[in-house]
């Protein structure tokens, strides 16, 4: 009986431990995720977004790409290499046309092929409403390849995944 | 033992060993149950309509497919990057099959195929195509819509995640 009480508040202690543990420890796939949290957070918008947040949030999602990022998404006309900036202006572009955007990621799986890069699969839903007032909602596959550079996780190559082939 | 008594052992029972593990089991046995083998989900969209409509709650019930293959008029949840968002569609041909819509109805191998549960008007034309190996062929139900907003499509056969429960 004292044994089992013993069992009944060690493995409690031993789990809530490793759970502490892998949470305060900062892997490198939670920095990874927190590239898509970012990513996530600055695309959004919401109705009563002023302009001098609608620049800021241009140049914050520019800073989470690497300075040639290659974008392969065809039913966006999104097909070739961008540079950061160029980026940052269609990120500008695409969120002035919304009153109203909320970008989500789901199911995340990350690989690390090589040292200073990860490969990550995602579900992207994107939903909201357009200045003229239409409904959004697009889910899409992601491939993304994220490069280690300075320290940093950045999107170097993004490509939608054709779930559904016509 | 007074009812009162009762009640409350039943809201509040002694923290026995036997009660902890009984409570862990019952808690593991339910995240598998629903994360794994019975997964919820809220339908969003009306491509589906009338069949399923938007704001339901349903079950993705995994099984069906383990020992064997969809068939046509099935309808079948297609994953993503992971079962946290799916598309909900109904089969309508399989691998090495022909598809093609004339004027709204659905053609396999050149013979039509009634489709009972399409109840709104449809007028898509869609030239014939081939269905790849190991992909089926999915579409809504709701058919009123443009050909280029619906989402349909090829998929392959480890996207098919389960079925509707009900």
């Amino acid at each position: 009986m004292v044994k089992i009480k013993y069992l009944l508040i060690g493995v409690p202690m031993v789990i809530i431990g490793i759970v502490v543990a892998i949470t305060l420890i900062p892997s490198e796939e939670k920095r990874v995720k927190k590239q898509f949290h970012l990513l996530s957070e600055w695309v959004s918008k919401s109705p009563e977004e002023n302009p001098f947040t609608m620049l800021q949030r241009m140049k914050d999602i520019g800073s989470l790409f690497d300075a040639q990022c290659e974008l392969k998404v065809p039913d966006q006309s999104l097909s070739g290499t961008y540079t950061r900036e160029e980026i940052s202006t269609y990120a500008g572009s695409a969120r002035s046309h919304a009153s109203q955007l909320d970008l989500k990621f789901y199911d995340l799986q990350i690989v690390f092929p090589g040292k200073e890069v990860a490969k990550v699969t995602v579900t992207a839903r994107l939903t909201g409403r357009t200045t003229a007032g239409e409904q959004m909602d697009e889910t899409r596959e992601l491939e993304c390849l994220l490069k280690k550079i300075e320290n940093k996780w950045l999107f170097s190559q993004i490509e939608a995944v054709e779930v559904l082939k016509k | 033992m007074t009812v009162h008594h009762k009640i409350r052992k039943f809201f509040f029972p002694s923290l026995t060993p036997k009660f902890v593990i009984r409570v862990s089991l019952i808690a593991l046995f339910a995240y598998l149950f629903f994360g794994y083998l019975c997964i919820p989900f809220t339908i969003q969209g009306i491509s589906m309509e009338p069949t399923y409509h938007h704001g339901g709650v349903n079950f993705c019930w995994r099984l069906p497919y383990l020992f064997s293959e969809p068939k046509r008029h099935d309808v079948v949840t297609v994953r993503f990057a992971g079962s946290k968002v799916m598309l909900l569609k109904r089969v309508v041909a399989r691998e090495g099959e022909q598809v093609e819509f004339r004027d709204g109805r659905l053609f396999v191998d050149g013979k039509e195929i009634e489709e009972p549960y399409v109840l709104y008007p449809c007028d898509w034309n869609l030239p014939p195509r081939q269905v790849e190996e190991d992909h089926i062929y999915v579409v809504g139900d709701n058919r009123n819509m443009p050909i280029e907003n619906h989402h349909f499509g090829q998929a392959t056969k480890n996207r098919i995640m389960g079925v509707p429960l009900w």
